[in-house]
C-alpha cells in the first residue's frame, strides 16, 4: 500500500489582475471578447463591400489612396480586377467566418448557454479561452494575408483550385497571400472544434437538475445542433486545407490536373482533380451556412415567444425541425456543384434532398407565425428584428428552392440571383438574429444596461427598408444573366441596361452602411450610459434571467399564465403558481 | 399553448434529486475559482474530439479513394520495415498505458509511475520511428511530390503524428505530476481521458497501415 505522502503543491504566484482579465476563463468575458471581434470584423467586411460596390459603378475611377494601400493592384489609383477579386475574397471570408459564425455561436452562446442550462459554467473554461485566442490569431493572419506584399488572395472564399493551388503564378496575391489565407482558415477550424467540444460536453453533462433535454430553451437546442454541425464539418475543411497546402508547398497534385497552362507556362502537376476540392469544401460549406442561421432561429423563437407573451407553438416540432435541418444540411452539398460536371443522377439526389429542407424550414416558419398569432405584442426592438428575420428568411429561402433545381440552376449559377439569395439569408436574416440577440441580452452582456429603444427602432426600420432595397434588386440582375464576381460590366453590351440597377444597389448600400452608425452610436453610448435594467427586464421565463439556481420544474416558455400576479412563470420557480 | 399537456409534463416528473447545494455564482470566484466540468464531461469531451479527428481522417481516405480512381498514375510502394516495429511499439504502449490507468484506480501509484513512464517512452519511440520511416522513404526518392500514393502516405502519417504529439503533451504533463505524487484514484480524469485518446490513435494507425498494406 502506498504510504508516501502527497508532496506540497508547487506554489505558483497568481497572475496579475490585468492578465487574468485579458486571458479570462469567465464565459461572459469571453463572450464580450468574441462580440467585439465580430464587431471589428463586420466593420472591415462592410468597408470592403462598399469599395466593391463603388468599383462596380465607377470602374475607371482614380482614387489616390488606392495606390498607397495597394501599390501592385491599384496602379495609378485605379482598382484592377485583381484587387476587386481580393476585396471580394476577404469580404466573403470575414463575413462568413468572423461575423456569422462567431457572433451567433461563440459570442451569444458563450454569454448565455451555461446560464440557460442552469450550469455554473462551461465544461472546459480554459479550452474556451484558448479557442478565442486562436480565433484572434486566425483573424490577425487573415488581415496579414490581405496586406501581404502583392495583396490578398483572389480566389474567393471558396478558394477553388487550380487558381488557389498553383501559387503566385496564377495572380498577384496568390503566393504568400493565399498561403496565409489557408493558414488562417486552418486555425479557425481548430478554434471552432474547441468551441464545439465545449458546447456539446456542457449541454450533455452539465445541465441543472430537472433540465431534461425537452425542457431546454430552443436557443440551447439550436446551439447543440450547430455544435454538432461544426464538429462534423470543420474537420473536413481542415483536411482539405492540409491537402491544398501540400499542393502549394509540397509539390503534390491532389487538386491540380495535368496539362494545366497558366499563360504560356506548363504547370508541373498531374493527376489531381479540382472537383475533389469542391466536394470537400462544400461538405463543410453547406453546413457552415446552417451554422450561421440556426442559432438565429433559436433566438427568434425565444424572442417571439417572450414578446407575444405566448409559449412557442409546438416546441417539440421546433426541436425536430432544427435537428432535421441540421441533418439534411450535411447531405446536400452537391447543390453548389450542379454546373461543375457532376453526375446528373447525383444532382437529382442532391436536388431532392435540398428541396426537402424546405419542409422543416416551413415548419419553423409557420410555428413562428403561430407563436405570434393572437399574442399580446410588445414591439420592442428585439421583437422587431425577430419579425424581420421571419420576413427575410422567407424571401431569401424561397430563392433557394429555385436554385436547388439543377435545370434552373444551370441558368442562375454564378449570377446575381445567387448573390441575392445568400445576402438575404445570411446578410440580412442571420444579421437580424444577431441584432435581436444583442438587444435582448444586452443587460447580460454589459453590466445590466439596456440599449436605447428609440434608436433601436429607428435602426431597425431604416435597416429593413434599405437592406431589401439593396439586395432584392439583385434577383432581377440575376434574371438578366448578370454574372457574379465580375469587376467590370462596361465591356459587355448585354449588361449595359443593368447599370442603372447597379447604381441603385450601390447607393442603397451606402445608405444601409450609414444607417448602421445608429446602432454603433446606440451600442457604445449604452455600454456606459444605458438605462439600468431590472433583474428580468423582459419578464422572461428562461434561466439566464433567474438568480435562484434552483431545480428546473417546467419547460422554457410558460407564458400566458392566468390568475396570478404575473403572466409568466420561470423554469425554476418552485411555486406552481397560476396555471392556464 | 393551452390545455393540460404543457411543456412541464412532456418529459415526465423530475428525477429524484440529491441534496443539491445552492449558490455558487457563474464565472470566477476569488475563493473558489470555477474549474469546469466533471469527469463525465471530460469523457464526453474526448469522445467528441475523437469524432472530429475521425472526420478528418475519413476526409483524407475519401480523397484517397477518389484520387486513386481518377488516374493511372497511382504507384504502389513498399512500406519501410520500421513501420511494422512502430506499429508494435504503439500497440504495446496502448496496453501499458491502459494497465497504468487501471492500477491508478487501485491507488498503486508507484507501479502507475513505472508503467506510465514506460508508456511515454514508447510513445516518444514511436515518433522517432516515424521520423526514421520518412527519412528512409525520402532516401528512396519517395517524397510528397513524387506521386499520389506517397503524397497520401505523408499526409496521413503526418496528420497522425501531429495527433500523437498532441496526445503526448498531456502524457508528459501527467508524468510530471505523477512523479510529484500528485495523482491518485480521485485525481485521474486526465489519465483516463489521455488513455482513451491514445487508444483511439492506435486504432487510427492500424487503419492507416491496413489501408496501405491491403489497398493502396
Amino acid at each position: 500500500m502506498e504510504t508516501r505522502a502527497l508532496s506540497r503543491r508547487m506554489r505558483v504566484p497568481r497572475p496579475r489582475a490585468i492578465v487574468r482579465a485579458v486571458f479570462s476563463t469567465d464565459h461572459p468575458a469571453i463572450a464580450r471578447q468574441y462580440f467585439f471581434l465580430s464587431l471589428a470584423a463586420v466593420v472591415f467586411g462592410v468597408l470592403l463591400s462598399l469599395l466593391m460596390r463603388f468599383h462596380v459603378v465607377h470602374p475607371t475611377a482614380q482614387v489616390g489612396w488606392f495606390e498607397r494601400l495597394w501599390p501592385v493592384k491599384a496602379i495609378g489609383g485605379v482598382m484592377t480586377p485583381e484587387l476587386y477579386l481580393s476585396l471580394l475574397t476577404l469580404h466573403g471570408t470575414v463575413m462568413i467566418f468572423f461575423v456569422l459564425t462567431l457572433a451567433p455561436v461563440n459570442a451569444f452562446g458563450n454569454l448565455v448557454l451555461p446560464a440557460q442550462l442552469g450550469a455554473e459554467g462551461f465544461a472546459f473554461p480554459r479550452l474556451n479561452m484558448a479557442s478565442f485566442w486562436i480565433t484572434l490569431l486566425s483573424f490577425g493572419i487573415l488581415i496579414a494575408s490581405f496586406t501581404a506584399a502583392e495583396g490578398g488572395p483572389l480566389a474567393g472564399w471558396t478558394a477553388y483550385p487550380p487558381l488557389s493551388a498553383v501559387g503566385a503564378i496564377s495572380g498577384p496575391g496568390e503566393g504568400l497571400g493565399q498561403t496565409l489565407w489557408f493558414v488562417s482558415i486552418a486555425l479557425f477550424c481548430a478554434a471552432s472544434l474547441l468551441t464545439s467540444i465545449n458546447f456539446i460536453a456542457t449541454i450533455v453533462d452539465m445541465r441543472a437538475p430537472g433540465m431534461m433535454l425537452m425542457r431546454m430553451p430552443l436557443t440551447c437546442w439550436t446551439w447543440f445542433v450547430t455544435a454538432i454541425l461544426m464538429l462534423l464539418s470543420f474537420p473536413v475543411l481542415m483536411a482539405a486545407v492540409i491537402l491544398i497546402l501540400s499542393d502549394r508547398l509540397g509539390g503534390s497534385s491532389f487538386f491540380v490536373p495535368a496539362g494545366l497552362l497558366v499563360g504560356d507556362l506548363d504547370i508541373p502537376h498531374s493527376g489531381g482533380s479540382p472537383l475533389l476540392w469542391q466536394h470537400l469544401f462544400w461538405f463543410f460549406g453547406h453546413p457552415e451556412v446552417y451554422i450561421a442561421i440556426l442559432p438565429g432561429m433559436g433566438i427568434v423563437s425565444a424572442v417571439l415567444s417572450n414578446f407575444s407573451r405566448k409559449p412557442v407553438f409546438s416546441y417539440r416540432g421546433m426541436v425536430y425541425a432544427s435537428v432535421s435541418i441540421a441533418f439534411l444540411g450535411l447531405v446536400v452539398w452537391g447543390h453548389h456543384m450542379f454546373t461543375s460536371g457532376i453526375n446528373p443522377y447525383s444532382a437529382i439526389a442532391f436536388s431532392v434532398l435540398s428541396m426537402s429542407i424546405g419542409v422543416p424550414s416551413a415548419v419553423k416558419t409557420f410555428n413562428w407565425i403561430a407563436t405570434a398569432w393572437g399574442g399580446t405584442f410588445e414591439l420592442t426592438t428585439a421583437m422587431l428584428f425577430a419579425l424581420g428575420f421571419v420576413s427575410v428568411f422567407v424571401t431569401g429561402g424561397l430563392s433557394g428552392l429555385f436554385l436547388g433545381q439543377p435545370t434552373i440552376d444551370a441558368y442562375f449559377h454564378d449570377t446575381y440571383f445567387v448573390v441575392a439569395h445568400f445576402h438575404l439569408i445570411m446578410g440580412i436574416a442571420a444579421l437580424f438574429g444577431i441584432f435581436a440577440a444583442t438587444f435582448y441580452w444586452f443587460p447580460l452582456l454589459f453590466s445590466g444596461r439596456m440599449l436605447n429603444e428609440t434608436l433601436g427602432k429607428a435602426h431597425f426600420y431604416l435597416t429593413f427598408v434599405f437592406a431589401y432595397a439593396t439586395f432584392f434588386p439583385m434577383h432581377f440582375a440575376g434574371f438578366a444573366g448578370n454574372p457574379r464576381r465580375y469587376a467590370d460590366f462596361t465591356s459587355f453590351d448585354f449588361l449595359q441596361p443593368l447599370l442603372p440597377l447597379h447604381r441603385w444597389i450601390t447607393h442603397s448600400a451606402y445608405v444601409l452602411a450609414a444607417v448602421q452608425l445608429i446602432f454603433f452610436w446606440n451600442l457604445f453610448w449604452s455600454i456606459r450610459r444605458g438605462r439600468q435594467a431590472s433583474e428580468n427586464p423582459w419578464r422572461a421565463t428562461t434561466l439566464e434571467w433567474s438568480r435562484r439556481r434552483g431545480i428546473v420544474v417546467r419547460g422554457p416558455y410558460e407564458y400566458r399564465q392566468k390568475g396570478g400576479e404575473r403572466d409568466y412563470i420561470m423554469q425554476d420557480e418552485p411555486d406552481a403558481g397560476a396555471t392556464v | 399553448m393551452a390545455g393540460a399537456l404543457t411543456q412541464s409534463n412532456i418529459g415526465g416528473p423530475p428525477p429524484d434529486i440529491p441534496n443539491f447545494p445552492a449558490g455558487g455564482g457563474g464565472g470566477e470566484d476569488r475563493d473558489r475559482p470555477y474549474r469546469g466540468g466533471s469527469r463525465q464531461a471530460s469523457i464526453t469531451g474526448i469522445i467528441v474530439l475523437m469524432c472530429a479527428s475521425t472526420m478528418t481522417f475519413i476526409s483524407f481516405v475519401s480523397a484517397m479513394v477518389v484520387r486513386r480512381g481518377l488516374n493511372t498514375d497511382w504507384r504502389h510502394f513498399q512500406l519501410p520495415h520500421i513501420l511494422w516495429w512502430n506499429t508494435g511499439i504503439l500497440i504495446v504502449s496502448s496496453i501499458v498505458i491502459d494497465c497504468a490507468r487501471r492500477v491508478l484506480v487501485r491507488n498503486r501509484r508507484r507501479l502507475f509511475n513505472w508503467l506510465w513512464s514506460f508508456g511515454a517512452v514508447l510513445g516518444l519511440a514511436f515518433l522517432a520511428g516515424q521520423i526514421l520511416a520518412w527519412t528512409q522513404l525520402e532516401a528512396r526518392g519517395l517524397y510528397v511530390g513524387k506521386g499520389p500514393a506517397s503524397a497520401f502516405f505523408y499526409v496521413l502519417t503526418w496528420s497522425h503524428a501531429v495527433h500523437v504529439i498532441g496526445a503526448l503533451l498531456p502524457v508528459l504533463y501527467i508524468e510530471f505530476r505523477a512523479l510529484r505524487w500528485e495523482l491518485g484514484p480521485g485525481r485521474r480524469t486526465l489519465v483516463v481521458v489521455s488513455a482513451i485518446f491514445w487508444h483511439f490513435l492506435d486504432v487510427i494507425w492500424l487503419g492507416i497501415m491496413g489501408l496501405f498494406v491491403f489497398w493502396a
